[in-house]
């Protein structure tokens, strides 16, 4: 559904978007696609999203790719949880597509 | 003896001497004879004198006879009232001697009670009074009469020798007397009737002598017997046992002056044991002071036991000291024990306490001398009280608190019978006493602290809750903000509206369905879920749930394997199908894609079995029993990516409940889960439903 999501909001921008289903496949894609900005959900069937975060930064040639996370939580903790292993910012869940869109902006501009 | 009854014996000896030599009859029968024969030689030859020289001569020859016959009976006669004389000063003698004795007897007499009534003024120990009255007593006694002195100790409630001297001490010596060891006749007449008892010759009171020698062996071959008890202010606290050696040895006259002394000595021990009474009853309360000082700086119920208990055992020197708790006799059980070294332990939570439930029955203190010759306990030899084997003496005293039945304290003695002092018994009495004021206290501070810790559980998981309902709402409504937010702003076909508006309404249903759920088991929990029941066939349920399920999971297999003689039952279908509806969905989402998921059911005497078997990462042990509590979902990296309120299993659990029915599971971790529910196949009874409910 968040997929489906993401994929109409950014059907009326320049960019070009990629999916996976977990963590796994995230990675795969990511060094095929080597994208302006990754947004990724925590909880993933496979490998989840903080493994995906920590092998993106443990790869020099994708390290600089920076990495928002989709979290249904706000709670502190888990936010900053997703700082430690590197994330570029933070979407709470639920987002508006304004919001996502203003995230994707700042990123690939950058 | 000491040198002061030494003297005394030496003083009566000197005046018994010089008692006796006025009173010899021979002795004023010479002296008045020797008294005469002289008076008259001397009156004859003076007589004589006077005659020659007044020239006077008598001739001899013509009146001799005549004249020596006139002087022979004037000789006689005055020899005579001599005589009479010495008679009459011999008894003027006796009787005055005789008054002399008397009074100095009674100057004696009165020296001893003085004497003695001056030495026991001040504040003296019993042991000092009883010396000092062994000695003054001695004096108006023969000399080898034995003397016992014995005062009533309240602490021991016994009688205790003081004092004892005499030929036959020894046997009198260090010996406690309960009021029982005493013979009766003694105990009958002196110590009830407060009247002295005087045997002055075993021959003459044969048959009152036989019954004090058979309960009194040291008199033995005595001849005379005597008991005086010692009144103060109406109170006995004591009696004095003399043993004479001669019969009329004791007479009443002879026991005068023992009396009199007697009651001088009473008022003194009197005084003495109430200094002593006042003092052990001082202790006591110190040490009960301190005992509730302790109880009431403490809260904890374990400490004020271990510090109380212990203490107190110490000081009675037992052997073990058990706290029992427990609101009816047979529930009692032991919550802390203490065990001077080298003593066994009985082990806490031991039900084996016969003497603290015999005092938690009657509701008062035990107290049991030596277990072996007390018949309330003569059934206690059987294997379930081994552990009361070693037990020979033992008090025990029940604890109430407000009214209730709280436990029992129970304190006993593994190495040697006991006589529990009426002083031990209020030691118990009173930390029995504290301790239930500290134990209600400390209980009501443990519910306290129970309710507190309810309340933060209930706080947490209601945050717990609030965390897990926020994450598995946010992403409902994402969609939901998402889609609607698009349809507003943006330029879509009729088609693409259509088709987000189908996306918000699943959205909608699946935030609409996790509310119901939660409502739902809230009802469950607090027993105002009704159940619509009919009769039902499972596998027509089962059939149709698998059937709702299986488009959602198309890389799932589910095979079925129903048993046809299950039959009609009687249940609620939704709730039926809600429970095979959450056991499939949790099959499917804890199982990896292609894990097989079987659902069978069978006929298992009066129930239905229904069985939900997956091959899914499967649930570590102690989790078994959790999964089926609120939010009891297993935490971990393999289950964080699933989605789940943590409300299926509890809402399992609660419907069959209702149904009469149980459920468990069984799983390996990594291989897969096995759930387990059993529903009864005919009508359901509703008291079962009931109980459940509530």
């Amino acid at each position: 559904m968040i997929r489906k999501l993401v994929q109409t909001a950014m059907r009326s921008t320049s960019h070009e978007v990629g999916f996976a289903e977990n963590g796994k496949e995230g990675l795969a894609l990511i060094e095929r696609l080597r994208p302006d900005v990754v947004f990724t959900d925590v909880a993933m069937p496979e490998m989840d999203g903080f493994e995906m975060a920590d092998a993106i930064r443990a790869t020099p040639e994708l390290a600089h790719i920076p990495i928002v996370f989709m979290t249904a939580s706000v709670q502190r903790e888990q936010i900053e949880e997703c700082f430690r292993h590197g994330a570029a910012g933070h979407l709470a869940k639920p987002f508006s597509m304004t919001e996502l869109r203003a995230r994707v902006a700042q990123f690939s501009k950058s | 003896m000491s040198t002061r009854q030494a003297s005394q014996y030496d003083s009566r000896r000197r005046q018994e001497r010089m008692r006796k030599i006025p009173r010899s009859l021979r002795f004023y029968v010479a002296a008045s004879t020797l008294y005469a024969a002289t008076v008259f030689f001397a009156v004859q030859f003076i007589y004589t004198i006077e005659l020659a020289q007044s020239g006077i001569v008598i001739a001899r020859r013509d009146s001799g006879d005549i004249l020596s016959s006139i002087q022979i009976v004037s000789f006689i006669v005055w020899l005579g009232i001599s005589l009479i004389a010495a008679v009459i000063m011999h008894r003027l003698a006796t009787a005055l001697a005789g008054a002399r004795t008397a009074e100095a007897t009674k100057e004696q007499e009165l020296g001893s009670i003085f004497g003695l009534s001056a030495a026991i003024a001040g504040p003296h120990d019993l042991e000092q009074i009883g010396a000092y009255f062994a000695a003054a007593i001695r004096g108006a006694l023969a000399p080898d009469t034995t003397l016992a002195l014995i005062v009533y100790d309240d602490v021991l409630e016994a009688f205790r020798t003081i004092a004892t001297d005499g030929p036959r001490a020894g046997a009198l010596r260090e010996k406690n007397y309960s009021s029982i060891a005493l013979p009766s006749i003694v105990r009958t007449r002196v110590i009830d009737h407060r009247q002295p008892l005087v045997l002055a010759d075993n021959a003459a009171n044969a048959d009152a002598w036989r019954r004090v020698v058979q309960e009194l062996p040291a008199i033995g071959t005595a001849r005379s017997f005597a008991a005086l008890p010692l009144v103060s202010r109406e109170r006995l606290v004591g009696a004095l046992l003399l043993v004479g050696e001669r019969a009329d040895d004791l007479v009443p006259d002879k026991v005068q002056v023992p009396m009199i002394m007697g009651q001088y000595v009473a008022g003194s021990i009197h005084s003495a044991l109430a200094v002593k009474e006042a003092e052990a009853r001082a202790e006591r309360e110190a040490l009960v002071n301190r005992i509730a000082q302790r109880a009431r700086a403490s809260l904890d119920p374990e400490e004020i036991l271990r510090g109380t208990v212990e203490e107190l055992a110490k000081v009675l020197d037992v052997s073990r000291a058990l706290v029992c708790t427990g609101a009816a006799e047979e529930d009692l059980a032991i919550t802390y024990e203490w065990e001077a070294e080298g003593v066994p332990k009985i082990g806490l939570g031991a039900k084996q306490v016969p003497i603290a439930r015999l005092a938690a029955r009657l509701g008062r203190t035990i107290l049991v001398t030596d277990i072996r010759k007390d018949s309330r306990f003569s059934d206690l030899r059987g294997p379930e009280d081994q552990v009361q084997q070693d037990v020979i003496a033992a008090a025990a005293t029940p604890i109430r608190v407000g009214g209730q039945l709280a436990g029992a304290l129970s304190f006993s003695q593994v190495d040697r019978a006991r006589d529990w002092s009426a002083d031990d018994v209020r030691l118990i009495e009173s930390v029995g006493q504290e301790l239930r004021v500290a134990i209600s206290a400390a209980e009501a501070f443990g519910q306290q602290r129970m309710a507190v810790a309810e309340l933060e559980r209930l706080n947490r998981a209601k945050s717990d809750f609030v965390s897990i309902v926020s994450h598995e709402f946010r992403t409902p409504l994402t969609g939901i903000q998402g889609f609607s937010e698009m349809m507003k702003s943006e330029d879509l076909t009729l088609d693409e509206m259509r088709e987000y508006a189908g996306d918000i309404n699943k959205d909608a249903h699946r935030l609409n369905r996790m509310i119901t759920e939660m409502l739902d088991l809230d009802k469950m929990e607090s027993g105002r879920m009704q159940l619509h029941r009919e009769a039902v066939d499972l596998n027509t349920i089962v059939t149709e749930a698998v059937g709702h399920v299986r488009p959602n999971a198309p890389a799932h297999p589910v095979a079925l394997n129903l048993d046809p003689h299950i039959g009609e039952m009687t249940g609620d279908r939704d709730k039926l199908t809600q429970v095979i509806a959450n056991l499939l969905n949790n099959a499917v989402k804890y199982s990896p894609k292609g894990g097989e998921i079987v659902v069978s059911t069978r006929v298992e005497g009066s129930a239905a079995h229904l069985v939900v078997r997956d091959h899914g990462i499967g649930i570590p042990e102690e989790a078994l029993e959790s999964i089926f509590e609120r939010y009891g979902r297993v935490e971990s990296r393999a289950t964080r990516h699933i989605q789940g309120t943590g409300l299926g299993l509890p809402i399992v659990r609660q419907i069959v409940h209702l149904h009469g029915g149980t459920v468990w599971a069984e799983s390996t971790v990594g291989e897969g889960s096995v759930f387990h529910v059993t529903l009864p196949r005919g009508a359901a009874s509703r008291g079962s439903v009931a109980a459940a409910a509530s």
